[in-house]
């Protein structure tokens, strides 16, 4: 009891301690940062100085032998930039560690990123906004004695596929923050195969891939014609296709508990009711591994990231492929209204107190996003699309792309599906809770499909619990 | 009666510990609590210069969260159920195998295998225990690719297959998988633990019992468990600490969505609330939650003391 | 009957019950023990399979219980994708330093908490025992910008001295010394002999299967802890086993290959698993030879 006593008197003490330092630092002031681009390029760009740029990714092996053979490249031009290139871990490894980072100023100088994550970083003011950057004409000399224009040139801005490019401003300020590095989609894989002996057609609206469904389950009546990989993404694209709002960079960020949100989301569940479809963490497994399957339940088409076209590729038997594998662009609701998820990393440059550093850190960038070299084949061997349209120019790409087909070259596939659709690349509003938001909506959309009675009031339940966990931790 | 030489030697010995528990735990308590009583603090909108204000907000807002009492009450639900569980097995395990002469040093063995087992490989394991395949559970097209190796072993011995973990799956399943996998991740450590504490009971006592022929529940229960005891103190109250912290275990189940996949968030634990907190950064939330956690073990930890000292022979 | 016969042929049949009472008894205690490491074993067991798997056949949704075509060339794949020697080499360190250290502060002060009298003693050791209590995610913020002001980052000091003091374990040898009856220490202290001789002699002799056990979760905690070194220490020169196997195996399209990151996995526990062989003899052997007590 005494010792119970201790602890209390200890709690009051440091409670009257704290409320003393605090009262004195009372006049709290908003954190909202105007929209002024916090970066402006020194006089003479980069000046040549030595300086040591550290780069955070989660890039594999085989990734970081491409990366450190353009490092190389890179040094050519700028012997004085070191980069040192760090595998963190996971996206979120990276995350965590830089959000740890930023207070002690100890943050690397370029890091791979989602946008929630640098909405994240912003909380501290720490990213560096590109504007300035890509807008400045002044010229930095190389080490080869050629110039360098700091800013992207027109053409260069042209080059980038215009959905990832303007991923790097939605964070509700309309300033540049990140340039998109290599990204992924979701797309449709079909038996072919099955398809083409079924005389069926390759769904490009939802209609028709209601009526698909529908013949499938009459000719195979054991299974699940669609498997869906995110439910997430799932919710996402449908309020981008129909255009309803989804969520806001602004003031009042969470917009998804409306009536076309709702309509479709019954949609889906009447069609799971029905037995078309599954998605992955309803089906218990990869749904790729239904769309693979040999023998048993199977599906014969499958939605899911086209950087995961080797995991949607049947095993050989005897040799030989038991399909052939198709893919398209996922359904959509109208053709003038295409609407496809843009994912993968972006590259965003922290504030640093040397703007040398800060410089030769865009520098790298720059390079290599704009590099169709290094984009092919990174593209090539990461099975993510290049950011660029011009990649086709690169020769071993192109040989790339001309090689796909539905077996050994199925990633090559997907990268042309990709690259064809290039108009219909969407990003949502980023800002600190988006990620949540993308959350609740995938525990939402899995919730809802499964309901069996009292639908309506069900979804309408299950939405205001999603937009309450939402303002919660927003 | 103290004598001062005592006082300064121990204070002497007792230095390199203080020293390194004031920098690296007492401040970071301190730095907590501070945290807590700022108004919505985060570390990186401190970072930009931004200040807070002092209060009990942070507070309120965890005890306002419309899934705070699901999470306590999960929290007590485990401890509650996987401390007694594990200590009696893990009791029983280390006393059978302290009794044995032959396969002693193999099954001993074997009892240390899980430390050098890697947690992704216990994870994985359990997803294909419990998990079940198929879709449209309940439904006439109900799918079952799979029923996952638990459900095949009711099924061979004549039962019906339950729904653990998937959508559809009852809280009380869900809570029995939890259950099962805590214990059978905290046995190895525990049985570590009582073995060790065993082989110090001197076997003079034993000796003695065999002469006196008393039974082996009796010498289980007047010589065994007291001398155990506060190896045995040790391991409850660890135990109850450990599952106060609940939440690694269940997202390795039931992953971030901390639920079945048509209730996320129904197995939400407190540590798992700090974590949500601290993804958006808001460390003062988040340190509110931990400090009301905190209150909660320590007034758990005291009682348990109490009723432990009452028992513990020294 | 002769009650005399009657009370022979009791004794008899109690004798013969109790003889196969003890053989009932003998079997159910290896039927529980069986069944119990079985039990205990499987995740080991998945961990093997698994890293003899192709990825693919790890992928299917159903799970099978031995791998249809025998990767042994996951192993060789571990090990030349991870710098397996480097990373073993960083882990020893930091993992014999920490514990080594660690237990000369744990003994030190579960010493003075078991037999030492002081003021405030209980007090003492109660808050030790209530920061225990507190998640330690909450540390990790403040822990590193105290590292950083330090010039600490990189150093294998970061490594091991903010985690040399465990609460856990200075509770658990305490405990264990409080079993030790006091007279020795006295009788040590009339005889002259100093303290740090008779915690040397008499203790820690006493202690040692404690002292073991913290041996190995010490030496454990150095080969899985992740989250920390990752933060302050993930350069090529410190990096530590799990950081090093965790992000070696991630596969073209983001995900792990997990048969591969299995073999190494079961690669480094090798050397690990032995040193417990050699534990374990000493864990069994050590105190049931002294018996000074009682």
């Amino acid at each position: 009891m005494r010792r119970l006593l201790a602890m209390l008197m200890l709690v009051v003490l440091v409670v009257s301690m704290l409320a003393a330092c605090g009262g004195s630092g009372n006049n709290s002031t908003d954190g909202n940062k105007q929209a002024v681009a916090n970066f402006d390029v020194p006089e003479g760009g980069y000046d040549g100085s030595a300086v040591e740029i550290t780069f955070y990714h989660t890039m594999g092996q085989n990734l970081r032998d491409v990366l450190d053979f353009y490092i190389t490249e890179f040094n050519k031009l700028y012997p004085n930039i070191k980069i040192v290139s760090e595998q963190v871990g996971g996206y979120d490894d990276v995350r965590e560690q830089i959000s740890t980072e930023i207070p002690a100023g100890n943050q690397p100088n370029i890091a791979y990123c989602y946008p929630d994550h640098v909405a994240l970083y912003n909380l501290a003011g720490a990213v560096t906004t590109l504007d300035n950057l890509i807008a400045s004409k002044v010229e930095v000399t190389r080490a080869d004695g050629s110039k360098e224009i700091v800013g992207l040139t027109d053409e260069q801005k042209a080059d980038f596929i215009e959905g990832y490019y303007n991923e790097g401003k939605q964070f509700g300020d309309d300033l540049m923050y990140t340039l998109p590095l290599s990204k992924s989609t979701e797309v449709l894989y079909y038996n072919k195969t099955f398809f083409d002996a079924n005389g069926l057609t390759v769904p490009t609206t939802w209609d028709e891939l209601e009526k698909v469904c529908e013949q499938i389950k009459k000719i195979d009546a054991e299974s699940i014609p669609l498997g869906y990989d995110s439910e997430a993404n799932w919710f996402i694209t449908m309020c981008e296709q129909s255009k309803s709002p989804y969520t806001s960079a602004k003031e009042d960020h969470y917009l998804f508990n409306n009536d076309t949100n709702k309509a479709f989301v019954k949609k889906f569940n009447d069609w799971y009711n029905k037995g078309y479809l599954t998605t992955q963490t309803l089906y218990g497994a990869y749904t790729s591994g239904l769309f693979t399957a040999q023998e048993g339940i199977k599906s014969y088409m499958s939605i899911g990231s086209s950087a995961g076209a080797t995991h949607q590729r049947p095993d050989k038997v005897d040799g030989n492929y038991p399909f052939e594998v198709g893919i398209a662009t996922i359904p959509q609701l109208s053709a003038d209204n295409k609407k496809v998820i843009s994912q993968g990393p972006s590259l965003c440059i922290f504030q640093k107190s040397n703007p040398q550093e800060v410089m030769a850190s865009w520098l790298f960038v720059k390079f290599l996003t704009t590099n169709v070299d290094f984009q092919a084949e990174f593209g090539m061997a990461s099975g993510y699309v290049p950011v660029l349209k011009s990649v086709g120019q690169n020769e071993v790409y192109a040989e790339y792309l001309k090689s796909a087909d539905g077996g050994d070259y199925v990633s090559a596939l997907a990268a042309k599906v990709c690259l064809d659709q290039q108009d219909a690349y969407y990003t949502s509003p980023a800002f600190n809770g988006s990620s949540t938001a993308r959350d609740q909506v995938g525990a939402l959309m899995s919730k809802c499909l499964v309901l069996t009675s009292d639908i309506d009031k069900q979804i309408d339940n299950a939405f205001q619990d999603a937009i309450d966990e939402c303002e919660y931790n927003g | 009666m103290v004598d001062s030489k005592q006082q300064w030697k121990a204070w002497l010995y007792l230095s390199p510990a203080i020293a390194i528990l004031l920098v690296f735990t007492v401040w970071p308590i301190f730095n907590t609590v501070r945290m807590s009583l700022l108004e919505g603090y985060s570390g990186l909108k401190a970072a930009a210069g931004m200040t807070f204000e002092f209060g009990l907000g942070n507070f309120q807002k965890v005890i306002e969260y419309r899934r705070f009492l699901q999470c306590l009450q999960n929290t007590a639900l485990l401890c509650v159920l996987t401390v007694p569980v594990s200590t009696l097995l893990a009791l029983l395990i280390a006393v059978a195998l302290n009794s044995i002469k032959p396969l002693q040093k193999i099954l001993q063995t074997i009892f240390f295998l899980p430390y050098v087992t890697n947690s992704i490989a216990i994870g994985m394991v359990f997803a294909a225990m419990f998990n079940i395949v198929g879709s449209f559970y309940g439904t006439e097209n109900e799918i079952i690719v799979t029923a996952g190796i638990i459900n095949n072993v009711i099924e061979f011995f004549g039962g019906k297959p339950v729904n653990w973990i998937n959508y559809g799956s009852t809280y009380v399943a869900n809570i029995t998988v939890m259950v099962v996998y805590i214990v059978w991740n905290a046995l190895p450590f525990k049985i570590l633990v009582l073995l060790g504490g065993l082989q110090s009971i001197n076997k003079q006592y034993y000796d003695a019992a065999k002469v006196d022929g008393t039974p082996r529940r009796r010498v289980f229960a007047r010589i065994t468990v007291p001398l155990l005891s506060p190896m045995l103190a040790y391991v409850i109250i660890t135990g109850f600490i450990g599952g106060f912290k609940e939440y690694t275990s269940i997202v390795g189940i039931f992953g971030e969505q901390m639920g079945p996949p048509d209730d996320a968030g129904r197995l939400n634990t407190m540590v798992g609330f700090i974590y949500d907190a601290l993804s958006t950064n808001s460390q003062g939330r988040a340190s509110a939650a931990a400090l009301i956690l905190f209150g909660i073990i320590l007034a758990v930890t005291l009682f348990n003391n109490n009723v432990i000292k009452k028992h513990t022979h020294y | 009957m002769d009650k005399r016969v009657m009370k022979a042929k009791n004794m008899q049949q109690a004798s013969l019950r109790s003889r196969t009472g003890k053989l009932t008894v003998q079997f159910f205690t290896y039927l529980f023990l069986i069944v119990m490491a079985l039990i205990v074993l499987f995740p080991f067991y998945w961990m093997i399979i698994s890293s003899l798997k192709t990825l693919e056949e790890y992928r299917l949704n159903v799970p099978t219980f031995w791998p249809k075509r025998i990767m042994f060339s996951n192993y060789a794949e571990a090990f030349t994708t991870a710098n397996l020697g480097d990373l073993f080499v960083n882990t020893m360190i930091v993992g014999v330093s920490s514990t080594l250290l660690s237990l000369i502060i744990t003994v030190l002060s579960a010493f003075a908490f078991a037999r030492l009298e002081f003021k405030g003693r209980d007090t003492l050791f109660t808050l030790l025992l209530a920061t225990m209590m507190i998640p330690g995610e909450l540390f990790t913020i403040t822990n590193y910008t105290t590292v950083t002001q330090l010039n600490w980052m990189n150093t294998y000091t970061v490594l091991v001295v903010p985690f040399l003091v465990s609460v856990f374990y200075i509770f658990l040898l305490r405990q264990n010394f409080l079993q030790i009856p006091n007279e020795l220490y006295l009788a040590a202290k009339v005889d002259g002999t100093s303290d740090i001789k008779y915690l040397w002699k008499v203790m820690v002799p006493l202690a040692l299967p404690t002292l073991i056990s913290i041996t190995i979760l010490k030496m454990m905690g150095a080969w899985n802890s992740y989250m920390w070194p990752r933060l302050v220490a993930n350069d090529e020169a410190h990096r530590l086993i799990t950081n090093g196997l965790r992000n070696a195996f991630t596969t073209t399209s983001g995900d792990v290959n997990y048969p591969v990151q299995m073999a190494a996995v079961a690669l480094v526990s090798a050397p690990l698993f032995l040193v417990f062989i050699f534990l374990r003899k000493y864990i069994m052997a050590g105190v049931s030879r002294s018996g000074i007590k009682g």
